[in-house]
């Protein structure tokens, strides 16, 4: 912005250096991890003892570690993974796409104590009520079951939150055509909010999607039988029983990891629009 | 918040019922059986029983369970104001939406897609001792190989770094989109006043930063204070207990020692801490703007 061409120049190229190095330090473990899963074991092993350009280049490939990866629980894991992320998000926006609407739009006594609940719960960490919710879990006689994996994850703080931010800009008049127009508020919110709200409907969907897909700390003990095993359990199931068989691990972990990239690269671009939208206000 | 429309109760509990139940049963009652759960005990016949406080009591009493709360406290007073650093100066270095720019802030989100467990199952084997590529790289620069999660002197910084490199993405997103909405005009205003860049950080944009930077700071440390599955898929708490957060003591209480007074204990403590940190991010939210 300021100062000679030659001194500009010198600032942009130190900041796509800068740029380059981090983009490298990021991405390339998960690159390594990922062409790793396609080579033959000799190969992995060989090339990552000593450091060089094979290390970086497969020269031969082969899928014997997907396939074996593929002949064990994972396709289990993955499709039972996969039910439970996609359920907590339709219930999930559902729910918290209602709750965020009445904060936004309705006036009601004890209004801002009930908003303050829904922020305080925000700020807990799932992790934190683990082991009490797994009490709870355990008194219903819900382990090992669907419910308990995806019920808890429905309502969330957060998404609340950004319907509730989302909801709160649109102006005021259109509800009050509506409601002229004769729509119940149940309608106003199906038909008239809710398809305005792509963007924080996106979002909310990666969220809840990528929690529920990345979960290993709460399946793992309240779900821990063979049945009701996701992804995050299986593949880290293959570290403590295999040490030694890297590419049947790197194959599994790169199924999780690719499965995950989907939705994220979907919808990434209007994550950070909501982001800032959430906290402009 | 204000002027909204005033409907019976009838209508806004269709509304609000379902999120608001979701959140009192599994949110709010868990807190609630932390804390009373933390005064009772199980005996061998199954049946549980008020114990006051006999098991806090045994907490303080117990040296693994202080090494815990150390070991927390000094992973915590160096990762989180590490990954704001971190994350910060990731935002400012893609915020001037130049060429290529979208895809350098993409791929700085990219760990998101790769889970806390993938991410430990990753690193583990990267900075495997013998096998790992880490040590393979060392080797060929002529540097001695490094013992990383092995190393009771590295196993916490090792644990840091991973955290790291997992988080900075993610806390990047939260900033960036407060520089996001620094409005251009104060920069071109000081600018023509004659303030340079580092002025123009210092009083233009750090200022502005204030509520996002506390918000990330807060939600930071609550996630970091919670680390687990690092923890359990790579060190178990060793070496010589050198990475064994709270988080991991109140798993062992409940699932290595079948002790549930105590794993409760533990996450009456931690519920506590998270406590303490909701009400500070609250205070510092509202310091600015009301």
């Amino acid at each position: 912005m300021s100062g000679s061409p030659a001194r500009r120049l010198a600032l942009a190229t130190l900041r796509y250096a800068a740029l380059v190095a981090v983009a490298t330090l990021l991405l390339l473990p998960i690159y390594w991890l990922v062409t790793a899963s396609f080579r033959p074991s000799a190969d992995i092993f060989a090339t990552s003892s000593s450091f060089g350009w094979a290390t970086l280049v497969p020269e031969r490939l082969t899928l014997a570690h997907w396939r074996e990866a593929w002949s064990g629980e994972l396709p289990r894991a993955v499709a039972n993974s996969l039910f439970v992320a996609l359920a907590t998000v339709a219930l999930g926006v559902t729910v918290n796409s209602l709750a965020g609407f009445a904060f936004a739009v309705f006036d009601f006594p004890f209004k801002r104590v009930l908003f303050a609940i829904v922020l305080a719960t925000f700020m807990m960490p799932f992790e934190s009520i683990v082991i009490p919710l797994y009490v709870l879990v355990r008194g219903l006689g819900l382990t090992d079951t669907f419910a308990a994996l995806i019920l808890p994850e429905v309502a969330s703080g957060l998404v609340i939150f950004l319907f509730r931010q989302f909801f709160a800009a649109v102006p005021k008049e259109l509800y009050e055509a509506a409601r002229v127009d004769g729509a119940s508020w149940l309608q106003i919110w199906w038909k008239l909010t809710l398809p305005l709200s792509g963007p924080t409907i996106a979002t909310a969907s990666l969220m809840l999607f990528v929690h529920q897909w990345d979960a290993f700390f709460w399946p793992l003990v309240a779900a821990p039988g063979p049945e009701r095993v996701v992804v995050q359990v299986a593949v880290a199931r293959n570290v403590t029983l295999e040490v030694a068989n890297w590419g049947g691990l790197f194959a599994a972990a790169s199924t999780a990891i690719l499965v995950a990239l989907v939705p994220f690269l979907l919808l990434q671009r209007f994550y950070l629009r909501t982001v800032t939208a959430a906290s402009e206000r | 918040m204000k002027h909204g429309f005033r409907e019976p109760w009838s209508i806004v509990a269709w509304f609000l019922a379902p999120a608001l139940l979701g959140l009192a049963l599994f949110r709010l009652a868990p807190i609630a059986i932390a804390l009373v759960g933390g005064f009772t005990g199980t005996r061998l016949t199954g049946e549980t029983v008020w114990v006051g406080l006999r098991n806090y009591r045994r907490l303080v009493e117990d040296p693994s369970f202080w090494n815990a709360v150390e070991v927390t406290l000094l992973f915590n007073l160096i990762v989180n104001p590490l990954q704001i650093v971190i994350s910060f100066g990731l935002a400012l270095l893609v915020l001037r939406p130049t060429p290529l720019v979208p895809f350098f802030r993409a791929a700085y989100m990219a760990p998101m897609t790769v889970s806390l467990s993938l991410t430990s199952i990753l690193w583990a084997i990267l900075l495997e001792p013998t096998m790992g590529p880490v040590n393979g790289l060392l080797r060929s620069l002529g540097l001695p190989p490094q013992p990383f999660w092995r190393g009771e002197d590295q196993a916490l910084a090792t644990l840091i770094g991973v955290a790291s490199w997992k988080g900075v993405g993610y806390w990047m997103v939260f900033l960036l989109a407060g520089l996001l909405l620094v409005p251009k005009e104060l920069h071109e205003a000081a600018m023509i006043d004659g303030a340079g860049a580092a002025a123009r950080f210092r009083h233009v944009t750090l200022p502005l930063m204030r509520r996002p930077l506390a918000f990330v700071l807060v939600a930071d440390t609550a996630a970091n204070f919670l680390l687990f599955a690092p923890v359990y898929l790579i060190t178990q708490g060793g070496p010589a207990g050198a990475t064994a957060l709270l988080m991991f003591e109140a798993y062992q209480a409940a699932f290595t020692y079948l002790d549930k007074g105590r794993a409760l204990a533990i996450s009456s403590v931690i519920l506590f801490v998270i406590g303490v940190l909701a009400l500070l991010e609250l205070r510092l939210l509202r310091e600015r703007g009301g």
